[in-house]
């Protein structure tokens, strides 16, 4: 990626992140994939998430509490943490770099208008949910999120994702993930009362924040502190393990490079 | 600089299974053959009736067997009433869950009106078909030509929200910048034509109609859709080969950074170019020689179907393949259950048995724009008597 288009990304997840103050009541107008009417949820509240990386030390423990908090089958995941080895090319020097992912919940979510039965709905408070009992598995919100947030549960056939622990948030607690961050990087809260842990880092931290794919134009509200503005693409890394399928294309194991 | 290692990222599976990659090659091939079929049957082009005739049995037989396929790529097939109880007008796919079966029925009214003056003949036919005849045929009345052609164009507009639909479902979605561009429908719509002409091509051979009237037609069809496919890919290229993001850019760097890539690339623009030169070749040559040709073209056929599954399959299962978030490629071996190899076979076998269905029980070789049973005797036996055929030369069974 050359430097120009860079600082433009950069720039735009800087945009992008003061873009997502602003409330974006203009979207409701109806028309072929655009927002269907938000529904159910606190419409006094706008939820959102802050990471902020300096606090992350990538053990995976989000991972694992919203694995079980939220029974996904093994192998899927509604929060991960992608990790990356970072060398500096002339002084040798390595750095770890965590990237906590999760659903963005975004402002305008490329999944929801595509759902054909409106199974995938925004609250009105803005977390992004599924009802699985009426959800016909047909997948276009999986291939419509640029996040790969979304994925296929096995067990149930139906889309699943994160739901910011909307069932935890209504009994007045964190979200599993938030719970268990050893380091507290992840802040979750209400951005729309301005007392809000979220709100008012949102405020002092404002032009360091950035949030992921801004060229999507998702608008998202998970917001990135410490972040480096390569990570807000698809990084340009390689991987370090490569799957070993056998002939009928199941994995028989990995093949490391480094 | 820095160089950048990824040491842990989550494995990201397919959504979409080869179902897909079937649906849209069947319900192309259905909207593209009525295209090809409407010459004769809706505008009453004497000229194009042995094509309109192969041509109405592959939109019929692929419009049957798309929509099982569509409804297999569902993870939960039995709530597809869903889509009618929680319509959501907001997306393509709605749209499409009511525009295909009102495709269906338009295909198929088209389909019984063309055939019903034959049938009607055949109503005296020993055993099931003259039963099936009797009960499909509907009384004796003549079937008007201007219903036949109402329905027809009806169907013909149809048609065209199904190729509006299928492309634009996928060029709307942004998180996959290789779908998202302008140029993907009409591409879809031009591989529909070069894959229904190619089916015709095939159906003349192997059903032993043989019409060179119809190889003539088709070979004109290849020629046009061939063209439009290299503008449409060349557009394609040029709109965006200087843009920084977007579909060309996600496309060079796949094509730069996987060996596979390439190969896909290579392979599908080779075969393109090739189709267009052996469809000139042809057309080209002095009108003694043609019929020998001709008597090949179904290999052309062959190949043409081949450009149209294959670049769907690209389209739809390797882009699933490019990696949104992490590094590399995904790796893809085809699953051999249904939602892999058993899927693909068991689409095509159920088509094969769609279209042995018609071949046995419908009299779809005296298909023509309405009129008496009268009229279909006396159209078979002119089919006789002409040389259009090339089975007085071949001697090609002939079942009709």
């Amino acid at each position: 990626m050359d430097a120009i288009r860079r600082s433009l990304l950069g720039q735009l997840a800087r945009l992008s992140a003061g873009a997502a103050l602003v409330p974006l009541s203009s979207l409701a107008h109806a028309g072929i994939n655009q927002q269907p009417a938000r529904r159910e949820g606190d419409p006094t509240k706008r939820y959102g998430m802050l990471i902020d990386l300096r606090q992350c030390i990538g053990c995976q423990a989000c991972t694992v509490s919203c694995h079980i908090e939220n029974a996904a089958p093994l192998g899927q995941f509604r929060t991960t943490v992608s990790q990356y080895e970072v060398q500096h090319q002339e002084t040798g020097e390595l750095a770890t770099f965590m990237l906590p992912r999760l659903c963005n919940h975004c402002e305008n979510p490329p999944c929801v208008p595509v759902c054909p039965v409106e199974a995938t709905y925004q609250q009105q408070d803005g977390i992004v949910v599924v009802d699985s009992d009426r959800c016909v598995g047909c997948a276009y919100c999986v291939n419509a999120c640029p996040y790969d947030a979304r994925f296929i549960n096995e067990r149930t056939q139906t889309a699943d994702k994160c739901t910011f622990c909307a069932h935890r948030l209504e009994a007045g607690l964190l979200p599993a993930c938030v719970e268990s961050c050893v380091g507290g990087a992840r802040i979750i809260g209400d951005m729309r009362d301005p007392d809000s842990q979220i709100s008012r880092m949102m405020r002092e931290h404002r032009d360091a924040l950035m949030v992921l794919q801004p060229e999507k134009n998702t608008i998202p509200q998970v917001f990135y502190l410490g972040m480096d503005e390569r990570f807000t693409t698809r990084p340009t890394a390689e991987p370090v393990a490569l799957e070993v399928l056998d002939p009928h294309g199941q994995e028989m194991g990995y093949e490391f490079h480094h | 600089m820095n160089s950048t290692i990824e040491l842990l990222a989550p494995r990201y599976d397919i959504a979409w299974y080869p179902w897909a990659v079937q649906y849209f090659f069947m319900i192309a091939i259905s909207y593209a053959s009525l295209w090809l079929a409407a010459p004769a049957l809706v505008f009453g082009k004497k000229a194009w009736l042995p094509t309109a005739r192969l041509a109405l049995i592959a939109s019929v037989s692929t419009a049957l067997v798309a929509p099982v396929a569509l409804l297999a790529d569902l993870h939960q097939p039995l709530r597809f009433w869903h889509f009618y109880a929680y319509a959501n007008t907001h997306s393509w796919m709605s749209i499409g869950s009511v525009v295909l079966p009102l495709y269906l029925l338009s295909v198929l009214g088209l389909a019984w009106l063309a055939w019903r003056p034959a049938l009607q003949e055949q109503r005296n036919a020993p055993g099931l078909s003259g039963l099936l005849a009797k009960w499909l045929s509907f009384g004796n009345g003549a079937t008007p030509k201007a219903l036949v052609a109402v329905v027809g164009l009806a169907a013909l507009v149809i048609s065209s929200s199904i190729m509006l639909y299928t492309g634009a479902e996928l060029a709307i979605v942004k998180a996959r910048p290789l779908w998202n561009t302008v140029w993907l429908p009409p591409m879809l719509v031009a591989t529909g034509f070069i894959a229904a002409a190619g089916l015709v091509l095939v159906l003349n051979r192997v059903s032993g109609l043989g019409s060179q009237a119809a190889i003539r037609q088709m070979l004109y069809v290849l020629l046009a859709a061939c063209a439009a496919a290299g503008l449409i890919a060349t557009s394609w290229f040029l709109d965006g080969v200087n843009a920084q993001v977007g579909s060309v850019a996600a496309a060079l760097e796949s094509v730069r950074h996987s060996p596979s890539w390439r190969s896909t690339a290579l392979w599908g623009g080779i075969t393109g170019i090739a189709l267009f030169a052996a469809v000139i070749v042809l057309l080209t040559r002095s009108p003694q020689r043609q019929p020998t040709l001709f008597a090949w073209a179904w290999l052309l056929g062959l190949v043409a179907i081949h450009m149209g599954w294959m670049f769907r399959w690209v389209v739809l299962m390797d882009v699933q393949h490019v990696a949104r978030n992490s590094a590399g490629f995904h790796h893809y071996g085809i699953p051999a259950g249904s939602s892999g190899i058993l899927g693909i076979v068991g689409t095509f076998g159920l088509w094969l048995a769609a279209i042995l269905l018609i071949e046995l029980f419908m009299p779809w070789r005296q298909a023509q724009q309405g009129g008496t049973s009268l009229d279909a005797q006396a159209s078979s036996d002119a089919i006789a008597a002409t040389n259009d055929s090339l089975n007085t030369k071949q001697g090609a069974p002939n079942h009709g």
